[in-house]
């Protein structure tokens, strides 16, 4: 008996031997364990600044919508596979897309939440909640949702948000702010550029959950910090007015810009054709939106581009006003003798150039007005290749605008390196060569924003502004308390680079390329049809040959340019515009460019432009659509009249 | 006459014994509160402890003797509920096991339980002759049979678990009636050799199927076992004594391991993992510390009795006792499967205690006629 004694003390002796194992040495780790495994952080989405345009308008805001998702922490080894079918019927979602969220859930461990169903109707928010029991593991959670303008309207300047992608997700960039899968970002436009101010915070709320993942009380709930409202140097009445033209135009391709030469503020920016950012924001995970995506990805006439900061195109005769001014500065011609001849082209070796006139023997105003390409040749030449070079370097045409928006690309500019690429069986700069880079073809390949910069800056004696959007992030609470932001303004994304930068150039050249400018539009010039009386359009038209000469028919037209600027001597707004494939620039950009110019005579002058037709321009915010038939009569009414136009 | 053997009975009555029992109890019914906040066990279970306590008063002054001589009836007693309760209309199956029978206003009555006193006392008459000779083979195997029969209609309810707790019974009365030393060494060795030579075996030959090896992998290493199937058990149990410490754990009832549903079974099988989350260190060592106290009183008492058939009965629920209670809480602590054996005195459960009181009763009954002679 004493043996069993022994044995019973032994065997609740080594009992508490294990307890003291369990609950003295390693209790603190098991109960951290224990904690955690019944706390649950669920995030609270932080509200998405708002876009204003430059006068207060709602360009883009978010409304709530729910999501239907599965908490990760719940669902942990399990397999997910048996719920496809039930949740693809319950909730009327794709198996295919249900599968490949689980598939992707697998490879990304970090992945807090699986969404099964975005956008969730009051359907789907009844049908979780009635298969709680079921499934308790799926839960409803609200996300605000972008809301972009119907129509596509502004597209590529406000850009889209989406969901951070994996690839993104391996950068150090994004790590250090702190994102995490699933994270709403900007993904293109202002909305990627200013991301930082637009996105937020999010909050959380800290509960606790029983076994099943169900919530049974709140600990502490952490309010989220909204993001920042920003105000855009858009002007909504320029911007549908330019989208309009473009709707209107030939081909329908193109791109029109509408800035203040003073500033450096974006009016207006059309890229033509668009697309609708809701499709990243609400569809993209649906079949249809996947599809969607792919058919704009594959069109040939590239919606996504915003052809003012990521096409490439010879600028044509527009190459003209930098050539005059830089011509004039390196002394190659002179104010007081500044006449060559035009000779219908030029022989160069065994080639010969033509030009499209007989322009006699020019001055330089007469040349731009009359876009003799003869002058531009000779005066090429006496510039030569390292002038050429230097006017690219002093208008920065060889760098990007570093205007606020994602993906600029950078131009092609006239150089012995740029010729040694491009031809490498024959790397010599020829004089033929020279004579190309003079006006606007072969070597000179640019975007339409770096162009728009070019003429603003001699519009205004030589100020280059960076061109951008952003007027302001609105002030952010009240002064005084302790979490208040002033509001921030445009600052250039490269610090380094000056805001302008200044080109000297002596007043009495830029007025005399001025005038030649004033003359295309007031004086017998190309493009005399849009003048305004009383508003002193200057321009200079251009037309870039797309193909060689001869095919230039039908889908294969030259592009039609015009640049300009308005009132001619005291700048208000300098536009660029280009149709793709229409032909000649003064046919068809310019009078593009003149309703935008009415639209802005409108507003600022407050009575009907002369020489114009009557046009109405929707006061109302795009987005805001109770008289859909309204408008759309309206549109179709101005499209009318635009035609009317340009068959004067 | 009846005055002065109720005096002595008073004064020889063990005081101690059925003071740490009752104190166990109410001890185990604020963890079974704990446990389960928002249901009525607890009322049950102090229902069950006034039961438990009135049948264990009746049966300490009655001589334990009578009784043991109607051993037989109560033995075949006990079988017939056994057999009762695997009709479906009578036994109530949970979790796949018919061990239950209904009893109107107190939930459920587990018949298992109640018959391993019945089969501790039949065993205790059996053995308990004055003897002088080793056991002999015949005798060894009327006991095995005695076990048997009870044994073999626990297994088709199936509850594998409880008839673990009848093994000791039977070996404790074998072992104290002179059963052969050798024989006990031998058998001891055995064990030791060959159930883990079979188990390597059973798994070369697949005799061992996986899921059962996956759950001697969840005893022997816990933390890497499938946490979430078949080791959820153990490891939420293991998980809810750490979070114990020295002195309990610092949330409140509601959002504890058992009151979020982490730990499954908090009011029964798991309520030593509930006691060591609220009291820790501390609460839990108590709570061996009395049933070892428990325990050694039990002992002293049969050590004393009068009569080989008193220590017999004694020693056998010390034995039963002893094995559950290390089963129980070895299974809190992850060292031992996970078995349904409730904890005795402090799980919920209506037969388990009224039939833990029985058997103190027995064993304070032999205490008082150790002079009756």
């Amino acid at each position: 008996m004493r043996f069993i004694q022994i044995l019973v003390i032994a065997m609740l002796g080594l009992l508490s031997v294990r307890l003291y194992v369990l609950q003295v040495v390693r209790g603190d780790r098991y109960a951290e364990i224990a904690v955690n495994q019944r706390r649950r952080r669920l995030p609270i989405p932080a509200p998405r600044g708002m876009i204003f345009d430059r006068e207060g308008r709602v360009i883009v805001d978010s409304r709530p919508t729910y999501n239907v998702i599965l908490t990760r922490e719940d669902v942990k080894g399990k397999d997910l596979t048996s719920l496809i079918d039930p949740l693809s019927q319950g909730l009327d979602v794709d198996k295919d897309i249900l599968r490949e969220y689980f598939e992707m859930v697998k490879t990304m461990p970090a992945f807090e939440s699986i969404k099964v169903k975005e956008n969730a109707s009051p359907g789907d928010i009844a049908w979780v909640e009635s298969h709680n029991f079921e499934f308790p593991e799926l839960r409803v959670e609200q996300q605000p949702q972008r809301r972009y303008p119907d129509n596509g309207i502004l597209a590529h300047v406000v850009g889209y948000v989406g969901e951070i992608s994996p690839e993104q997700l391996q950068k150090q960039s994004y790590k250090d702010k702190g994102l995490k899968p699933g994270d709403i970002i900007g993904q293109s436009g202002i909305e990627q550029t200013y991301d930082d101010y637009l996105r937020g915070k999010d909050g959380y709320r800290e509960v606790v959950v029983d076994s099943r993942g169900r919530i049974q009380d709140e600990i502490d709930t952490i309010a989220p910090i909204p993001g920042r409202d920003l105000v855009t140097t858009i002007d909504l009445d320029l911007q549908l007015a330019a989208e309009e033209q473009l709707r209107n135009s030939v081909t329908k391709r193109g791109v029109i810009i509408s800035a203040d030469p003073n500033n450096g503020e974006i009016l207006a920016l059309a890229s033509a054709p668009t697309f609708d950012p809701n499709l990243f924001s609400q569809r993209i995970t649906t079949k249809e939106g996947r599809a969607e995506y792919v058919k704009l990805l594959n069109d040939p006439e590239t919606p996504l581009i915003n052809r003012a900061i990521q096409s490439r195109q010879p600028p044509g005769s527009t190459w003209k006003i930098p050539m005059a001014i830089a011509g004039l500065k390196q002394g190659a011609i002179t104010l007081e003798h500044s006449n060559l001849v035009c000779g219908g082209g030029i022989q160069i070796g065994n080639k010969f150039t033509r030009c499209m006139k007989q322009h006699g023997m020019p001055d330089i105003k007469t040349a731009i007005t009359q876009s003799c390409d003869g002058y531009f040749y000779r005066l090429g030449l006496k510039m030569g290749i390292d002038g050429i070079v230097q006017m690219v370097d002093e208008f920065d045409l060889n760098k990007r605008t570093g205007i606020d928006l994602p993906n600029e690309i950078m131009n092609y500019t006239p150089s012995r390196e740029f010729k040694r690429k491009m031809q490498p069986r024959d790397p010599e700069w020829r004089d033929i060569d020279t004579v190309y880079a003079s006006f606007g073809q072969v070597y000179d390949i640019i975007t339409p924003i770096s162009l728009l910069r070019t003429i603003a800056a001699v519009s205004v004696d030589g100020r280059m502004y960076i061109p951008h959007v952003l007027k302001e992030v609105r002030a952010f609470g009240s002064p005084g308390t302790p979490d208040y932001k002033p509001a921030v303004g445009f600052q250039p994304l490269d610090p380094s680079r000056p805001n302008p930068k200044v080109i000297p150039i002596p007043e009495a050249i830029d007025k005399t390329v001025v005038q030649g400018m004033w003359q295309v539009v007031n004086a017998g010039g190309t493009a005399g049809r849009i003048k305004m009386d009383g508003f002193d359009i200057a321009g200079k038209t251009g037309t870039a040959q797309v193909v060689g000469l001869g095919k230039d028919t039908g889908k294969n037209k030259d592009h039609a340019w015009f640049v300009s600027y308005a009132p001619a001597f005291k700048p208000e707004l300098v536009m660029v515009a280009l149709i793709e494939n229409s032909g000649f620039g003064g046919t068809n950009a310019a009078p593009a460019v003149r309703g935008v110019y009415d639209a802005y005579y409108r507003k600022t002058r407050h009575e009907e432009p002369p020489g114009a037709v009557k046009q109405q321009i929707a006061k109302e915010a795009p987005e805001k659509k109770e008289t859909p038939e309204k408008k759309k009569t309206a549109a179709v009414t101005a499209a009318g009249q635009q035609t009317a136009v340009n068959n004067r | 006459m009846v005055a002065i053997i109720h005096k002595r009975s008073w004064r020889d009555f063990d005081w101690i014994l059925a003071l740490l029992a009752i104190g166990i109890v109410l001890f185990g019914t604020v963890q079974i509160r704990n446990a389960q906040p928002t249901e009525t066990y607890w009322v049950k279970q102090l229902i069950g402890l006034s039961l438990g306590l009135v049948a264990m008063l009746a049966i300490a002054f009655t001589d334990y003797r009578r009784l043991l001589n109607l051993a037989p009836i109560f033995y075949v007693f006990g079988l017939v509920l056994l057999v009762l309760v695997l009709f479906p209309g009578i036994g109530l199956k949970i979790n796949g096991q018919r061990a239950w029978i209904r009893v109107g206003g107190l939930g459920q009555f587990q018949p298992s339980e109640f018959v391993k006193v019945t089969t501790a006392m039949m065993l205790a008459r059996y053995f308990g002759k004055n003897r002088i000779e080793v056991l002999t083979i015949k005798e060894m195997i009327v006991g095995g049979l005695i076990l048997a029969l009870p044994i073999g209609l626990i297994l088709l309810e199936p509850d594998v678990g409880s008839v673990l707790t009848y093994m000791p019974i039977l070996a404790v009365v074998l072992f104290l009636s002179a059963i052969r030393l050798r024989l006990v060494i031998a058998s001891a060795i055995l064990a030791i050799v060959l159930i883990p030579a079979a188990y390597m075996m059973g798994i070369k030959t697949g005799a061992v199927k996986a899921y059962q090896q996956e759950r001697i992998n969840v005893i022997l290493d816990p933390e890497n076992a499938d946490r979430r199937g078949i080791g959820y058990h153990t490891w939420q149990s293991i998980l809810t004594v750490g979070e114990g410490g020295l002195i309990g754990s610092r949330s409140s009832v509601e959002y504890s391991q058992s009151g979020l549903k982490f730990l499954p079974e908090p009011h029964t099988d798991f309520i030593y993992a509930v006691t060591a989350e609220n009291t820790g260190f501390a609460g839990c060592v108590m709570v061996l510390l009395a049933y070892v106290i428990l325990l050694s009183r039990l002992i002293t008492g049969a050590r004393r009795a009068s009569d080989r058939m008193g220590m017999l009965f004694i020693m056998a629920f010390v034995g039963g006792l002893t094995f559950q209670i290390f089963i129980n809480i070895g299974m809190a602590l992850g060292i031992s499967p996970v078995i349904g054996v409730p904890l005795p005195l402090m799980s919920a459960g209506l037969a388990s205690l009224i039939a833990t009181f029985i058997a103190i009763g027995f064993a304070i009954s032999v205490q008082l006629r150790r002079f009756v002679n």
